[in-house]
């Protein structure tokens, strides 16, 4: 059985179709990513499962049971809203309790729960707070202590970090994962960054124009992108599109004076479309060794930064661009031609047409 | 040298409208607290001083005393009804449906118009020969005979009150749905996961973003209920018999109708301390819910 189903879900407003049949399943205990950039539909289609906005059409079943048309309190859901949503007149015990107190908990058994989660949180300290006098990280906590609490079968989170700075969001992150690990929760998780998808899902769904454009584990989303779209969504800094043709089982790479052998088993299958992309993480990218025999590529460099931990180099093959992240300590010239080497099977090849993998 | 100059001119370019003021308000004050310990009639005798006198007759006589239990009945009656249908219109104002602009717009209208206005619209309502509320009510079937509504000291008051009540509720709908908007789509939506229904929602979750501005509604309309003139004026003088006659009512009457300048002061006088009073005791509660929110 599984936690969440979702079936041929749409959404239309007036004439804009936003969400275009989403079809998912997911397994207890699963932690879903729905990630993606603004207007992709992916927080949309978040309010569908908690019941906050109706589907025009297709069904939403939570466990075993159908709970299209359900009012959201009687679906089982906790949600953890991006502006964190905290009640500013209750105190923070009464905000994580509400929930409860809504669904007529005794008193004691309230408290009792609500200082075990606030404990596991590490607020307990808070709880006779009122939430203008805690800092956005401590909110956030109190945020997640209210979801919590409920034990429901299902979380959904909405962009939980996007208000946070970047130290806490990392911390905050690690904390989520550890609850993850701990509770063995079902976790729907909407985000447009890329780093919180890789590091919290077990699986990613990008979404693209109310469709889902991939749905797979993290690895194989950041190792086997299976569109153009995915593949440039996912890695920082993005994979390398280069546009090439194909002919005799070389990929020719348009600015390029060398081609790339393509690997046996995508000759053929390239071989039918002339008009390709070739994709390259940039971290599959290295210098090239004086007599490297491998595959290498030709390319001018034009910018050098150095972040900390690498080299990013930003070089032309033609009018293409072609961006490298090296060991922090790589002697590159700007202005000077270097040589990238790279592995065959670091090749992600697409259809220049369709965007798919091939 | 150069403080004492700004405080100078300071003083310099405030004063035509200090002049101003003391001329309609100050001078007019002085002269009403020293009217109102004479016997000093609105026309023909300047009065001799009398001490507190008018003060005890009006405060120990039986007119004042009724009169400021109708002021009361009539101020808490209209403000609470208008305080309810208020913030229902508002919570109904807040609703996505069809047509919702022409509606905020026409709700706006009878607070719009004059006091006078309305209040002549109300008589013709109530009117015992040929009013729409009687011909309405008979069609009904609720009553077998014309009534007349402002004619009988038994249903004057309420009729005062309901045509006050209908001028006077955009007022609280308006501030009621500027206060609606401010609360946050999350915060609603956090509520309806959470479990809470209709009136969970409201009681815990949207009314502590109401309370504010409702309490400065509260205030304001209070304060005006409590002096109001105007629409029972055109609508039964106070009467009949005296069963609709506010403390304004009264001090026209004694000042002007009954020409009593010295004990018509004396009266205003009290008025003022009274409204004075309620004011002070709402801007305490204001800072109070203030502090608290």
């Amino acid at each position: 059985m599984s936690a969440l189903e979702l079936v041929n879900i749409r959404k239309r407003y007036g004439n804009v179709e936003t969400l275009k049949g989403i079809d998912l399943s997911l397994a207890s205990g699963e932690f879903l990513v729905l990630l993606g950039s603004s207007g992709c539909g992916k927080s949309t289609l978040l309010n569908i499962i908690a019941g906050l906005a109706e589907a025009t059409e297709g069904d939403v079943r939570i466990g075993d049971r159908s709970v299209t048309g359900v009012h959201p309190k009687n679906r089982d859901i906790a949600m953890v809203f991006q502006s964190y949503a905290l009640y500013p007149n209750m105190s923070v015990a009464r905000n994580i309790g509400f929930g409860l107190e809504m669904r007529h908990v005794p008193a004691a058994e309230r408290t009792q729960a609500v200082e075990k989660t606030a404990k596991m949180l590490q607020i307990e300290n808070l709880l006779a707070r009122k939430p203008s006098e805690l800092s956005g990280g401590q909110r956030q906590r109190v945020a997640i202590g209210r979801a919590l609490v409920r034990d429901p079968q299902i979380f959904l989170f909405d962009e939980p970090l996007s208000n946070l700075d970047a130290k806490l969001r990392m911390e905050t992150r690690t904390e989520l994962k550890r609850l993850h690990q701990m509770l063995g929760t079902t976790i729907v998780y909407v985000t447009h960054d890329q780093i919180e998808a890789m590091t919290l899902a077990t699986r990613i769904a990008v979404m693209r124009d109310g469709q889902i454009e991939q749905l797979a584990t993290p690895d194989e989303i950041y190792n086997r992108p299976a569109t153009r779209y995915v593949a440039s969504f996912v890695g920082s800094p993005p994979m390398n599109m280069l546009d090439a043709t194909v002919g005799d089982g070389t990929a020719h790479i348009a600015g390029s004076l060398s081609g790339v052998p393509l690997p046996s088993p995508l000759q053929d299958s390239a071989g039918r479309v002339r008009e390709i992309i070739v994709g390259i993480r940039p971290e599959s990218l290295a210098l090239a060794a004086a007599g490297d025999s491998g595959l290498t590529i030709e390319a001018k460099v034009e910018v050098v930064e150095l972040t900390g931990p690498e080299l990013v180099v930003t070089s032309m093959i033609g009018g293409q661009r072609l961006t490298a992240s090296l060991p922090p300590r790589s002697q590159v010239a700007v202005g000077s031609t270097q040589h990238f080497s790279f592995d065959a099977t670091a090749l992600h090849i697409f259809d220049k047409a369709t965007g798919k993998r091939i | 040298m150069t403080s004492n100059w700004i405080t100078t001119r300071a003083w310099f370019l405030m004063l035509p409208l200090l002049i101003v003021m003391i001329a309609v308000i100050g001078w007019p004050l002085v002269d009403t607290v020293r009217l109102s310990f004479t016997d000093a009639k609105l026309v023909g005798t300047e009065g001799s001083f009398v001490g507190l006198d008018n003060y005890a007759k009006i405060l120990s006589g039986s007119n004042f005393q009724r009169t400021l239990i109708t002021t009361f009945w009539f101020a808490v009656l209209s403000v609470a009804a208008e305080m309810v249908i208020g913030v229902l219109a508002a919570l109904l104002l807040n609703q996505q449906f069809y047509g919702r602009s022409v509606l905020r717009a026409l709700m706006i209208l009878p607070w719009a118009l004059p006091t006078v206005v309305n209040a002549t619209l109300w008589r013709l309502i109530y009117n015992p020969e040929y009013g729409a509320l009687n011909a309405a009510l008979m069609q009904m079937g609720l009553i077998d005979a014309y009534r007349s509504w402002l004619g009988e000291p038994g249903t004057a008051l309420a009729s005062l009150i309901v045509a006050d009540c209908w001028k006077n509720f955009p007022l609280v709908a308006l501030i009621a749905l500027a206060a609606l908007q401010a609360v946050p789509r999350d915060i609603t939506a956090a509520s309806m996961v959470d479990g809470a229904g209709a009136w969970s929602r409201f009681r815990f979750v949207i009314m502590p973003y109401l309370a504010g501005p409702l309490m400065v509604a509260l205030v304001l309309r209070t304060i005006e209920a409590f002096k109001v003139f105007d629409i029972i004026w055109v609508m039964t003088r106070g009467g009949p018999a005296n069963s609709t006659r506010t403390l304004s009512i009264l001090v026209y009457q004694e000042a002007f109708s009954f020409q009593r300048a010295g004990s018509g002061a004396s009266l205003a006088l009290i008025v003022t301390l009274l409204v004075t009073v309620l004011a002070v005791a709402y801007a305490a509660l204001i800072r109070k819910s203030a502090g608290a929110s």
